[in-house]
């Protein structure tokens, strides 16, 4: 089978994904409606608000959150037309909170998360590999057994512990006793009085990005920390594996210097599943980090699911989850297709 | 079954398996330093309700917000231990009882251990009375005293080590009351005695700081004091050291418990009831505590909401420890019978099955957890089927492709041909040889079941009355914890986190080299 053909198919595949992931969507997100009996309009509007407006305001605010009043099963059938439409179609609603498209509301937390993901995951990828590397060329030696243990203890952190002992160290106690010569903030992604005094500015951009970036470093590491030992363990052991492998004993009978040997034949080989599992890495850093943005008050996207899933906004939550399961979609299929490019022995099937 | 009772079980697959594989085992450092680690905190879970000092409801509040854990008093000398300090809270040992005044016949008391009546170890004291024998009164509505020149009261002395006042005192005392003849008969009966607590500086210089008013019961009651602090500083105020003297001679304070004929006897709405009571009044004591509040508390300290971190913390560990194990069995079961369905039957099946762990793997994982918690009640068994929701597809996986690599091999032909069922097969013949693999993945997915589980109370989905790591570390980050310099309500509960999966991660870890015949090889 050719690539073309196997395109075709993952993508006829992906698109069932998709829809399953649409309709599952739709059905979760009303499950208070089914589990309690709680009516999507009753959690809007409040019993009060219902009595006082006149039925033709009623039936306006209805229509514009894609609702009905007193839902019956013919009703349920025609939110679900509507729903599965507006999901196609890109429309994802209002907030209930803001009143706001949730798209608006999306992309204005998206680079936020993206700067935090991106950064920290670039990180830790990057100390992984590296690291990874220096060990695997000699596996069971004490340097090796300390950085196993290391990465295991990161394994069994939890991160957004890690975020509070680096919030209460690095933004409390250092600044505490340098009389705040070294500190870092609190909480936030900038802070409001700088973007204010920047707007005028003829450096504010510098100013801005200085000041998120103060922000940022925090975060970031506990992220770039929890995030690393999984990228070390997966490196190293993919490397030893490879360094058993018989080309690599041919390298070697060639009389070839151990350094060349490592670098050039075993990490070359052993990227390979590095490079699928940095392209997944990719595509679900959309998902954010809701505990560690909750941490450190992060203007994010995982922050936003969490808020708006405990104020019952429902809009907001299923529109990112479609948005995630859409770019976790994709990233599994990129990075089936660079893995096929990258390694010819991979035949498409 | 009898063929197999007749064999000694020492010859089982079984036991020859776990022997060998702890022989294996044994030799890795870091999996027996888990092991270790996993007894000591199961240990703790069930020991807790012993190791506990206190009810762990996070809400249960005994001292004030935020105080350090006692031990760090030391670097701090002056500072105030938080602690219970009458010498003999339970009066067991013979107390020392005074009477005063010109009519000391009148007044009694008595001493019983736990075999008496009451059932516990008490004090009685009694004021017995017969009409016109008279007493003498004087009115001072501003002293400390009582209005009657004769009582009696028993006292309790402690020694006060430290140079500074407590912050918050509380006493609690519990006593019963039997009334006989008029004190009993009599509508005003009640209000012609009071019972006192007093506390009294080494000067001698009295303070009142309780007296009870009818209606009284013969059932034993407790009485909760808070101090003001005028009355702390009646009391304690003359043994601060200013200047290198202080007010009192020495550093001991006396609580007195008494009981004592009030003015109303004398006099009381133009009648005179001194000349025609006949009866007594019996205080039963059973209970007196005194909890002087400082800056520091037992033995973690305690939280935002002045509950004692220590009891929490301990009783985290049952948390912690249940929602892994249970949410992991659970998941380990589907995914165990997913993943044999699929590998062994293949085709359609197989296809529908790895399609469901597809649009699974899409899902974003702790939003989804975060949804169903939060839609489905915070209930510990929500939480486990919850976290095991989402924990089984790796499992699925692995036991899939481990059965497609067994279920060609000649031994599983041979089985089928001599007519065994797949259910059979299947657990007869592939799950024994695939267990191995499923050991390492096991104490791995306890470790993501933990992390959730406290990522979930973290975010405040799980039950708030139930004390839990997360919730200690939700409570911490929400009311500010280190802001107010409490580290250890930060530091502690995310340290029992990470050692206990760090436990679970070392014994997986171990288990994976020994049992993975892939890395066995090198």
């Amino acid at each position: 089978m050719g690539l073309r053909e196997y395109v075709i198919r993952r993508s006829i595949y992906m698109f069932l994904l998709i829809v399953a992931v649409v309709c599952f969507n739709f059905f979760l997100f009303r499950l208070p409606t089914f589990v309690f009996g709680v009516s999507p309009v009753d959690l809007m509007i409040s019993d009060e608000l219902k009595r006082n407006l006149t039925r033709d305001a009623l039936q306006q605010l209805y229509e514009r959150f894609g609702l009905v009043p007193d839902p019956d099963i013919f009703d349920w059938i025609y939110m679900f037309w509507r729903y599965i439409v507006n999901m196609f179609t890109g429309n994802f609603g209002i907030s209930f909170v803001s009143q706001k498209p949730v798209m608006d509301e999306i992309m204005a937390r998206l680079p936020n998360t993206l700067l935090l993901m991106g950064t920290s995951s670039i990180v830790s990828i990057i100390l992984g590999i590296w690291t990874g590397v220096k060990v695997a060329a000699d596996p069971g030696s004490r340097k090796d057994v300390s950085a196993v243990t290391v990465a295991l203890f990161i394994y069994a952190l939890p991160i957004f512990w890690l975020g509070m002992m680096l919030l209460m160290i690095f933004a409390f106690y250092i600044p505490a006793a340098t009389n705040d010569i070294i500190s870092f903030p609190l909480s936030g992604t900038i802070d409001y009085q700088v973007w204010v005094e920047a707007k005028n500015d003829p450096l504010g951009t510098l100013i801005i990005a200085g000041n998120i970036m103060h922000h940022l470093v925090l975060p970031m590491i506990a992220l770039g920390v929890g995030g690393y030992g999984g990228y070390f363990l997966y490196m190293r052991n993919n490397l030893i594996d490879v360094m058993t492998e018989d080309y690599i004993l041919t390298a070697r009978a060639k009389g070839l210097d151990e350094n060349q040997v490592l670098y050039k034949h075993g990490l070359k080989n052993a990227m390979l599943p590095m490079v699928t599992i940095i392209a997944m890495t990719f595509g679900f850093l959309i998902n954010g980090a809701t505990l560690t943005e909750t941490v450190f008050n992060w203007y994010g996207l995982g922050r936003y699911i969490f808020d708006s899933l405990v104020i019952l906004d429902y809009p907001v939550v299923q529109a990112i989850f479609m948005i995630i399961a859409i770019t976790a979609i994709l990233a599994n299929f990129i990075a089936d297709l660079l893995y096929g490019v990258l390694d010819p022995r991979i035949k498409y099937g | 079954m009898s063929k197999e009772a007749k064999t000694d079980w020492k010859d089982s697959n079984w036991y020859i398996g776990i022997t060998s594989l702890w022989g294996e085992f044994s030799k890795h450092k870091i999996g027996v330093l888990g092991i270790v680690i996993l007894l000591l905190y199961t240990g703790m879970a069930i020991t807790a309700p012993a190791l506990a000092t206190h009810d762990p409801s996070p809400t249960n509040k005994v001292a004030p917000s935020f105080l350090a854990p006692s031990w760090m008093s030391v670097f701090d000398p002056t500072g105030v231990i938080t602690q219970q300090i009458i010498p003999d809270p339970s009066w067991d040992e013979d107390p020392q009882v005074t009477v005063e005044g010109p009519q000391q016949s009148q007044f009694s008391y008595d001493h019983g251990d736990s075999g008496s009546s009451v059932g516990e170890s008490h004090l009685n004291l009694t004021w017995n009375y017969l009409a016109g024998e008279g007493l003498n009164f004087t009115k001072d509505p501003e002293g400390q005293l009582p209005d009657c020149e004769s009582f009696i009261y028993a006292t309790q002395s402690f020694n006060w080590t430290y140079n500074s006042l407590p912050s918050d005192v509380n006493i609690s005392l519990s006593f019963a009351t039997t009334l006989t003849g008029d004190f009993q008969g009599r509508e005003e009966g009640g209000l012609m005695f009071r019972v006192y607590m007093w506390l009294i500086d080494s000067s001698g210089n009295w303070r009142r700081i309780y007296q009870s008013n009818p209606p009284y019961s013969q059932d034993v009651i407790s009485r909760r004091v808070d101090l003001n602090y005028f009355d702390i500083a009646a009391g304690w105020g003359g043994m601060i050291e200013r200047d290198g003297s202080q007010e009192d001679p020495d550093d001991i304070l006396t609580i007195a418990v008494g009981i004592a004929p009030t003015a109303r006897f004398e006099y009381f709405l133009g009648s005179e009831p001194w000349r025609d009571y006949n009866g007594s009044v019996t205080v039963t004591i059973t209970n007196l505590e005194m909890v002087p509040y400082g800056d520091y508390y037992g033995i973690l300290g305690t939280t935002d909401k002045g509950a004692d971190a220590w009891s929490q913390l301990v009783y985290g560990s049952r948390i912690s420890l249940t929602i892994g194990i249970l949410a992991t069995a659970l998941s380990t079961i589907v995914g165990v019978v997913v993943g044999m369905t699929a590998g062994y039957f293949g085709g359609k099946t197989d296809e529908i099955l790895m399609r469901i762990v597809d649009f699974l793997l899409v899902i974003p994982g702790l939003p989804l957890m975060m949804v169903l918690a939060a839609f489905l009640g915070q209930a510990q068994e929500t939480i486990i089927v919850v976290i095991a929701v989402l924990g089984w597809t790796g499992t699925s996986r692995l036991i899939r492709s481990q059965v497609m690599a067994e279920k060609n091999k000649a031994y599983v032909e041979s089985a089928r041909a001599i007519g065994a069922s797949d259910t059979y097969i299947i657990y007869r013949h592939i799950l024994p040889n695939v267990t191995p693999i499923l050991f390492a993945d096991i104490t791995l997915g306890v470790v993501g079941a933990i992390l959730s589980e406290s990522g979930l109370a973290f975010l405040g989905l799980t039950d708030p009355n139930q004390p839990s790591w997360g919730r200690m570390l939700a409570d911490a980050q929400s009311s500010g914890g280190f802001s107010a310099g409490a580290w250890w309500v930060v530091v502690f509960p995310g340290m029992m986190i990470t050692i206990l999966s760090l436990a679970f991660t070392f014994v997986g870890h171990t288990l994976d080299q020994v049992l993975n015949p892939r890395l066995r090889e090198r």
